[in-house]
Parts: C-alpha cells; sequence; structure tokens
C-alpha cells in the first residue's frame, strides 16, 4: 500500500539521530514563534492543546509504560488543581510555593490509591481507580472548603519577575514549556532502568518477578510519577482558568485523557502528542459535528484497537 | 411513620433496587466467569435495552395497549434483539481480542461502551424520552408501607428470569458447557465442545437480561436517556464484585446487597444522600482489597 | 519528499485555524457566547436564534449610529474549557460587545477574559449568585438571579401555610446555589428545613430518599434543579403517597417534565423566568420567530433577544463602540423597555427588579399560576 510504504520511508529517514534532532528543533522553533502569526482564539486552542498533551504524557506513564488501565486520571489533575486553588484563594499564599505543595498532594494521592490497589487483577484496577476518581469529584462537590458544586472562583493570576501571568500568550508559553518538559522527562524515563523494568513488568510480568524486580514497587513509581504530572498541570490549569469547578473533573475527562493516548500510540512520546492535538483541535474544526465529537472518537478508537493496537504514529523499529 | 414502617419501607425499596442490579450484574458475571472480561459496555446494553423496548411498544401500542401484554411484547423482543446486538460485540469487538493483552481488551471494551453510549445521543440528541404507560400507581398498602403492583410485578418477573437462568445453567447440557468453559477453555475444546458458540450464547444471555432490566426500567421510572447506563453498569459490577465476580448466585445476592445498603444509607445522618456514592465506591475499593472473591466467590490462583 | 508532506499538513492545519478565526471588516461587531453543541445545545440555538432576530430588525430600522451591526458566535458547549477558547475567539475578533450566556459554570471563567479586554457582556440566561461575586464591572445580567428565586419560592411557600419544608438538588453549581440560599433564607425566617438532599445526576432510583423525605412530613417538597431527575422525584413521591406541594426551581421549567412524571406533575408550581407565553409583549417576537425558524422560540430566547435589544441600545446612548463608554451606557441604563420587563440594573450589575413569574401544571401545561 502507498500509505504505509510512505509511512516506512518517514520513519526510515528519521532513524538516524541527527535527523531527528533537526524535526524536533524545527518543530520547537515552530512552537515557539506560532503566537507572533496567530489571534487569540487560534492561540487559546493551542495552548489547550499542549495542556492535554502534558496530561496525556502523564497518564501515558501509567497506562503506555507501566501497562496498567487508569481511569480515573482527572482525579490527580483535580487534586493539583483544587491544591492551588485553595491555597491561592482562600489563604492567600503565593502560587509559585503551592505548586510543591499541590505536586506532593497529588503524589500522595497516587500512593494512597496505589499502594494497596496495584497488587490487583488489571482489571479490578481499572475499577477502582475510576471508583477513585469519582469519589474525589464528589468530595470536591460536598465539601466547603473546595467550594462545592460551583467550585472555587477567584483564584488569581501569578507574576513572575513582575510580569502578571495574565494574557493568552503568556499561558501559551507557560504551557509550552511544561509540555517541553514533560516529553524531556517522559524521554528521560523511557530509556531509564525504571522504564525498561515497566516494559518488562507490562509484557511479561510473572518473569519481571522471578527475574527480581519488584512488580508493586514498580507500578507504584509509574502511578505517582503519572500523578505528579497531573499534578503540576492542574496547579497551572487552576490560575489559568481562576475558577475550577468539580464539573471539569469527571470520569468523562479521564476518558478523553486516555482517548489522547491511545490514539496516537501508547508508549510512544510524538504519538501521545498527536493524540492530545487530535483531542483538542477536532471539535474546534468539526464544529458542525458537535455531538458526534464523542461517537467518532469511539469509533476511532475502537478501529485503532482492533486493526492498528500500536496507534497512529509507527512503531518502533527497535525492539528489546 | 414509625421507625418500623421506615425500615420495611426502606427493605422494600432496597429490594426493589437490588433486583435491577443482580439482572444486570449477572450479565457481568456471566461474561467475565467465561472469558475473564469487564465488559464496560454492559451498563449500555441496559440502556440500549430500554430503548428498544420503547421503541417496540410505541409501534405496537395501537395493536395491544401499552399495558402489560405490549409491555411484556416489547421486553422478549427487546431481549431478543440487545441479547443479538451483544453477539455482534462480541465477534466483532472481542473476538479478536482474546489473546491481546488484557489492557487492549480493557480498552475496546471501553471504546464499545462510547460507541454504545454516544451513538444513541447522537439519534436521539441527547434528549430525555418518557416512557408512557398505562400502568396506574395503584397497589398493596400495608400500613404505611406501600407497593405499588408494578413494582410488584417487576421484583417477581427479575426473579423468574434469575430462576429460569440458574436452571438452564445447572440443568442443561449447555449450561454444563458454559461451567466447563469457566474452568478450562482449551481442555473444553479438545472434549469437542464449541466453545465459541457457547461465548457467543454467554453474551446473548447476559445481554438479554439487562435488556430486560432496562425495560423494566423504562417502564417503572419513566424516562430513558443515553447516559442511564454508566451509573447502573458501575453499580452492577459493585454488586457482582460484593457477591464474587464469577458466580451466578454470588450476583444475586450482591444485587440485594447493595440495594439494601444503598436505601438504608440514605436513612443513615452525617452520610446522607449526597455522600451515598462515597459510600458504594469506597465499599468496593475495600472489597477488592481485603476481600477479592467476594461473598460467594471461589478462590482461584491465576496469572495476571 | 518527507519535509513537502510535513509542510503540507502544518499549512493546513494553520490555514483552517486561520479561516475559523477570521471576522468580518468594518460594522458593529457583537460576540454571541452560547453553547451550540453537546448537552445544552437546544437552548443555546434558540438564544442564538432569538439574538439574529433582533439583529435583523435593529439593521432593518437603520442600525446602530448608522452602521449594521454584524455577529460572530463563540460555542461555550456548556463547559468552562470550551468557553474560555470561545471567549479568547470573541476578543480576538474584536468585537464591541458580547450578549449570551446560558450555563453558569461555562459563563463564570469568561468574565475575566471579557473584563480583562474592557468588553461588556449582557448575561441574558446565566444567573448563579457565583456571578455576581465574579462580576468585574462589565458583565450585566439581565435574568434574575438566584435570591430573586428565592425570594418567590419563599413567597409561594409562605402565602401555602408551609411550616416543614425539604430541599432536594442536584449537586451541580446551579441546583446547589439555589437551594443554599433557600436554606439560609426560610431558616433566617425562623422555619425549619426538615430535609436537605442531593440526587446523583442519573440516578433513576430515588424511593429511599423518598422515603426519608416522607418520614420526616414536610409540607412542601422544592425541588431546585433540572427537569429530567425532578420528573423522576415528583413520580416517585406521589407514587408513595406524598400529597402536599410541590415546588420546582426555574431549571425545570420545560415541558418534558409534564410528559415524563404524567399525571404525577399535575399541581406542581414552578418558578420560572418569564417565557414567550407568559408575556403580553412578547405577540410580535413569537409571530417573527415562528415565521423565520418554523418553531416556538424556548424558554430562554426573550432574554437573549432583549440582551441584544439593550446591547444596541446602550451602544446607541453611548454615541461611540467605545467599550469603556458602553459599559458606562449599560450601567445607566433605566427602564429599558424589553419584551421580558423593564430593565434597571443594580449597584452590582444585576437586574433592579424581579421578573420571575410563578406557574402551575393543569392539564399537563403549564399555566399561569394565578
Amino acid at each position: 500500500m502507498a500509505g504505509s510504504s510512505r509511512l516506512t520511508s518517514v520513519s526510515d529517514w528519521l532513524r538516524p539521530q541527527q535527523n531527528r534532532m533537526i524535526v524536533l528543533l524545527v518543530l520547537a522553533g515552530v512552537a515557539m514563534l506560532i503566537p507572533l502569526v496567530v489571534n487569540n482564539y487560534v492561540l487559546e486552542v493551542l495552548t489547550n492543546a499542549w495542556f492535554y498533551t502534558i496530561l496525556c504524557l502523564g497518564l501515558n506513564i501509567v497506562v503506555g509504560y507501566a501497562g496498567l488501565l487508569d481511569l480515573g486520571y482527572a482525579a490527580f489533575f483535580a487534586v493539583g488543581a483544587y491544591t492551588t486553588g485553595i491555597l491561592t484563594s482562600k489563604f492567600g499564599v503565593n502560587f509559585w510555593l503551592t505548586i510543591p505543595v499541590a505536586v506532593s498532594c497529588s503524589m500522595l494521592a497516587g500512593l494512597i490509591i496505589g499502594g494497596p490497589t496495584l497488587r490487583l487483577r488489571s482489571d479490578y484496577l481499572a475499577i477502582v481507580t475510576l471508583g477513585f476518581g469519582e469519589i474525589v469529584r464528589i468530595i470536591a462537590r460536598n465539601l466547603d472548603i473546595t467550594g462545592g458544586a460551583s467550585g472555587l472562583i477567584g483564584i488569581d493570576r501569578p507574576s513572575i519577575f513582575g510580569l502578571e501571568l495574565s494574557r493568552g500568550i503568556h499561558f501559551y508559553y507557560v504551557f509550552l514549556l511544561l509540555a517541553i518538559l514533560a516529553c524531556f522527562v517522559s524521554y528521560r524515563l523511557q530509556n531509564s532502568r525504571l522504564g525498561r523494568a515497566w516494559q518488562y513488568v507490562r509484557e511479561d510480568e510473572d518473569a519481571a518477578e522471578a527475574m527480581g524486580i519488584g512488580r508493586v514497587a514498580v507500578k507504584l513509581y509509574a502511578y505517582v510519577i503519572g500523578a505528579m504530572f497531573g499534578g503540576v498541570a492542574g496547579c497551572f490549569f487552576a490560575v489559568k482558568m481562576t475558577a475550577i469547578s468539580p464539573e471539569t473533573f469527571t470520569f468523562s475527562q479521564s476518558v478523553l485523557i486516555l482517548l489522547g493516548v491511545v490514539l496516537g500510540g501508547m508508549g510512544k512520546i510524538p504519538g501521545v502528542i498527536i493524540g492530545a492535538f487530535a483531542l483538542v483541535l477536532f471539535p474546534e474544526v468539526f464544529r458542525g459535528l458537535g455531538s458526534m465529537r464523542m461517537l467518532i472518537f469511539g469509533i476511532v478508537m475502537l478501529v485503532i484497537m482492533l486493526y492498528r493496537p500500536e496507534g497512529i504514529w509507527p512503531q518502533k523499529q527497535r525492539e528489546m | 411513620m414509625s421507625n418500623l414502617d421506615i425500615i420495611l419501607q426502606q427493605l422494600a425499596n432496597g429490594l426493589i433496587l437490588g433486583s435491577f442490579y443482580a439482572l444486570v450484574a449477572l450479565g457481568y458475571t456471566m461474561v467475565y466467569g467465561i472469558i475473564k472480561l469487564l465488559n464496560f459496555a454492559h451498563g449500555d446494553l441496559y440502556m440500549v435495552g430500554g430503548f428498544v423496548g420503547f421503541l417496540v411498544l410505541s409501534l405496537i401500542s395501537g395493536l395491544m395497549g401499552s399495558s402489560w401484554a405490549g409491555i411484556l411484547c416489547s421486553m422478549v423482543f427487546s431481549m431478543l434483539a440487545v441479547g443479538l446486538l451483544g453477539v455482534i460485540i462480541q465477534r466483532i469487538a472481542y473476538v479478536p481480542m482474546l489473546r491481546a493483552p488484557r489492557l487492549s481488551i480493557l480498552i475496546t471494551a471501553l471504546a464499545v461502551s462510547m460507541v454504545l453510549s454516544n451513538g444513541v445521543m447522537a439519534i436521539t440528541d441527547g434528549e430525555y424520552l418518557a416512557f408512557n404507560t398505562d400502568l396506574g400507581y395503584e397497589g398493596l398498602d400495608l400500613g404505611n408501607v406501600f407497593i405499588s403492583y408494578t413494582q410488584l410485578v417487576l421484583v417477581v418477573s427479575a426473579s423468574l428470569l434469575m430462576i429460569i437462568l440458574y436452571l438452564f445453567v445447572h440443568k442443561t447440557l449447555y449450561g454444563k458447557a458454559m461451567r466447563a468453559i469457566a474452568i478450562d477453555q482449551d481442555a473444553c475444546r479438545l472434549m469437542g465442545i464449541n466453545v465459541n458458540r457457547i461465548i457467543a450464547l454467554t453474551f446473548f444471555i447476559g445481554s438479554s437480561l439487562a435488556a430486560a432490566a432496562g425495560v423494566m426500567a423504562g417502564v417503572y421510572y419513566g424516562s430513558l436517556h443515553f447516559f442511564m447506563g454508566f451509573v447502573i453498569g458501575l453499580k452492577a459490577f459493585t454488586a457482582a464484585v460484593i457477591g464474587g465476580i464469577g458466580s451466578i448466585p454470588g450476583a444475586m445476592l450482591g444485587g440485594l446487597v447493595l440495594g439494601l445498603l444503598e436505601a438504608f444509607g440514605t436513612q443513615i445522618p452525617f452520610i446522607g444522600s449526597e455522600w451515598k456514592d462515597v459510600f458504594s465506591f469506597g465499599l468496593l475499593i475495600l472489597l477488592l482489597i481485603f476481600k477479592p472473591t467476594g461473598l460467594l466467590g471461589k478462590t482461584e490462583i491465576e496469572r495476571m | 519528499m518527507i519535509t513537502k508532506q510535513v509542510k503540507a499538513i502544518a499549512v493546513g492545519i494553520l490555514a483552517s485555524l486561520l479561516i475559523v478565526g477570521q471576522g468580518w471588516a468594518a460594522d458593529v461587531k457583537i460576540g454571541i457566547m452560547v453553547p451550540t453543541t453537546g448537552s445544552e445545545a437546544t437552548a443555546g440555538k434558540d438564544m442564538e436564534n432569538a439574538i439574529k432576530l433582533a439583529v435583523d430588525e435593529i439593521n432593518k430600522s437603520g442600525g446602530v449610529l448608522g452602521k449594521n451591526i454584524v455577529t460572530i458566535t463563540g460555542d461555550d458547549g456548556c463547559d468552562p474549557q470550551m468557553a474560555t477558547a470561545a471567549a479568547s475567539k470573541l476578543v480576538s475578533n474584536d468585537v464591541v460587545g458580547v450578549v449570551g450566556g446560558y450555563c453558569s459554570g461555562a459563563t463564570l471563567p469568561t468574565l475575566k477574559i471579557y473584563g480583562d479586554a474592557g468588553i461588556p457582556f449582557v448575561v441574558a440566561a446565566a444567573n448563579s449568585t457565583k456571578l455576581i461575586d465574579a462580576n468585574p464591572g462589565t458583565a450585566f445580567q439581565i435574568n434574575s438571579t438566584g435570591f430573586d428565586q428565592v425570594n418567590s419560592a419563599v413567597a409561594l411557600f409562605k402565602e401555602k401555610g408551609v411550616k416543614k419544608l425539604a430541599i432536594v438538588n442536584q449537586g451541580d453549581g446551579y441546583s446547589e446555589d439555589l437551594a443554599r440560599l433557600t436554606k439560609e433564607k426560610w431558616t433566617g425566617m425562623g422555619n425549619e428545613v426538615v430535609a436537605y438532599a442531593v440526587v446523583n445526576k442519573g440516578e433513576q432510583d430515588q424511593s429511599s430518599l423518598v422515603t426519608l423525605i416522607k418520614s420526616k412530613r414536610p409540607d412542601a417538597v422544592f425541588w431546585t434543579a433540572y427537569y429530567s431527575d425532578g420528573a423522576l422525584l415528583i413520580k416517585q413521591l406521589r407514587q408513595a403517597g406524598y400529597h402536599k406541594l410541590i415546588a420546582v426551581g426555574d431549571g425545570s421549567n420545560s415541558p418534558k417534565l409534564l410528559e415524563i412524571a404524567g399525571k404525577a406533575a399535575e399541581g406542581v408550581y414552578c418558578f420560572s423566568n418569564p417565557t414567550a407565553d407568559y408575556l403580553p409583549a412578547a405577540g410580535d417576537f413569537i409571530k417573527n420567530y415562528k415565521a423565520r425558524y418554523h418553531q416556538a422560540p424556548d424558554a430562554y430566547g426573550p432574554l437573549a433577544y432583549d440582551g441584544m435589544k439593550l446591547m444596541a441600545d446602550a451602544i446607541t446612548r453611548a454615541g461611540s463602540t467605545d467599550k469603556a463608554a458602553i459599559v458606562k451606557a449599560l450601567k445607566e441604563t433605566k427602564d429599558f423597555n424589553g419584551i421580558t420587563g423593564a430593565i434597571s440594573f443594580t449597584d452590582k450589575n444585576t437586574l433592579a427588579k424581579s421578573n420571575f413569574v410563578v406557574l402551575i401544571a393543569r392539564g399537563g401545561k403549564w399555566m399561569l399560576n394565578k
């Protein structure tokens, strides 16, 4: 087929490290310069795409690297957003100081839910994470400190070196930098000792255990690091929106993030980025299809799982 | 109302709700028992069942009226149609995935669920449908406890379906084959059992039970919505786990236990209705951690 | 070859984004922000229709300041994230004002975006009291706020001799807000709230809650959320033999509630913003709307129509399309004669005089309660 041979030629060309660096640099340059030529609306959409890139990369560590299905990822994102929201709006804490707190809180949430449940069978784990996601949302809805069902409003915009981050372009660069950071961390993790342990556990858990890899500990790492990504994204989400409410952190949100991961290709960084962009750009470009959006996403996801479970991005040649 | 009246009324509420949960939980448990698949789309089959029943009832109400005769007829039709849908889903989406990693098959199941619920949403424009029947509000008034005839009929038919299922699984050859496949699929194949056909049969029965519950819910509550399968799907899964997933009597027991817990949970001060779901999901998580085999499940050691 | 492909794709994506983002030149540009997709698309499209109807009428009679009004729609999808994108889209198209706002949750984060750009925003439907606190001073709410609805509700309960009240909401921003305010007001008046409960969205079985409510013997049950689950609650309350007063909030003002609840809904009270059917001044509006769109206007059409007319009036009074001048003119609005009633604003930019009406279900229809 012409399409597949073309794809192969792309991946052939991309194999040498040098060529890959060129593409990366060009892409980074384009991403940096785009705000100079587009209007606020496009900027807002692209900011959103980078934001989802961070979330999808975080979930990718859990789903793609460690092979665990997490259906409550929005919970970690919620913990980060609410921690920052509460600390800044109710206690007047400086935004930058809330980041370590928020990240610790979401990592703690990852530990609490992951610790006892990662011994479970993977389908039980899916349900447990789903239940956990719902519990976090309902708690946020019922407590006074989280602003109840209407959520928190009036979260202050942060400033850096005297510059208040308030315009669209500021947040574009914030999320772009975070996304690049997320890519870098993901890339380093993928090729680390831990990354290989994840792959081993994902492919054959018992054999991995027999080789001396502590499977629960390794999975827990994936969980907590994934939660960390969600927490960071949540912090900046809270100050960008200035208002957060439980409606943002529903099961559908978790599914949407998972969709981004599956669409592009689980475990592959470029694939996950493409997935995140597809998620955000699709409804903006095909507005007429509004109510059919999730149906189309569902069908695409089904087709991908049946015919191309490795996702849109071509499979790596170098297999271990 | 005296305290005793409240207890009795909540008991009745819990049993009625529990029989819905049990019917849906049965499908989860049967499919899980036989191919170890957590069928996320099961709750959506319940929803589709409700819509098919509604469609049939509105088509035949001219002929048979929208009272019990019409309802029964639409329920049977909906069970057949959704049973077939279940088999089609199994053939298209699950058969190719049986040897795939568990993560892939779970995501596939999630995708099927998305397609079903959003497909119905696209067709109905996301609107609520009013499921109108000619059933009255009459019922048994036992002092302060009130049970309508509709509720009675629903509970009785749910119990009947469950008894038939129990007899089918334990007294017929097909049932024996199902139980055998749950234990060892490859050995069954060697013994000449048509494994694929039995698995399809399991999907058919599980899906049609969900459809029956969907039609009953439509009749009883009077409205249908594309999202109605989500909540009950989760609750029914919880019920299946409480009873011990894979066990048919366990699903029935689990449904009733969850129904009763929810009914009495509302009555507990300080927990109240807003914390009800935290209560049932928390219970599910604790149960999975400390007693994943549930009340009636057997301990099994297996590779993940 | 590869770079060509990549370039083509990149150009394609950028071009499609730019096309979406492009606007018109000259004229007076007004933004419409409503949900045209998603669960609330029906209401949003109705508002968009009503606003466009108003624009046509204004343009036919000479426009504003001698210029025509053109509109551009931002779809908020009733979702906070989509709403910020929609608001940025309108801002980057240099609109001089925005009319719309249906879902309170989605409208909330946009207030700051419009406020930062100094753009006047006439909020036609969204009426959570949270909007009042979040208002940077450029937004104007022409729908009565939750406070007004609470006053209508409490007045009705008093009139009907209610002592013990049960309040049920659905755990979302809008209905929780209304429930909490009602509870505060009712207990503040020395009365009793015997049950205060939440129904989880999409849960069909409310029998255990109904039993709980019945056991507390309230004189009235007030459902503050939307029609779909409200209909189920009404039905199950009546089936369980609760025969006293039931009232529902403006989110339940829909014929669907009566359809789903059937005869159980008979005699249920509903507090509502003024919908076209109950407005004596809306005759022409209904006629023109039907002629143009071949369907009857929905609940928030009249308010959206008034919002647009008010915006045009403010621009005329300001004498320019300067945003600050329009905000000032809106603030000085005195008894603007809309089809939903006279519009003036309080110092918090909310409607000075409540326009809430009380409806009652009779024979499967909502009627004005007299």
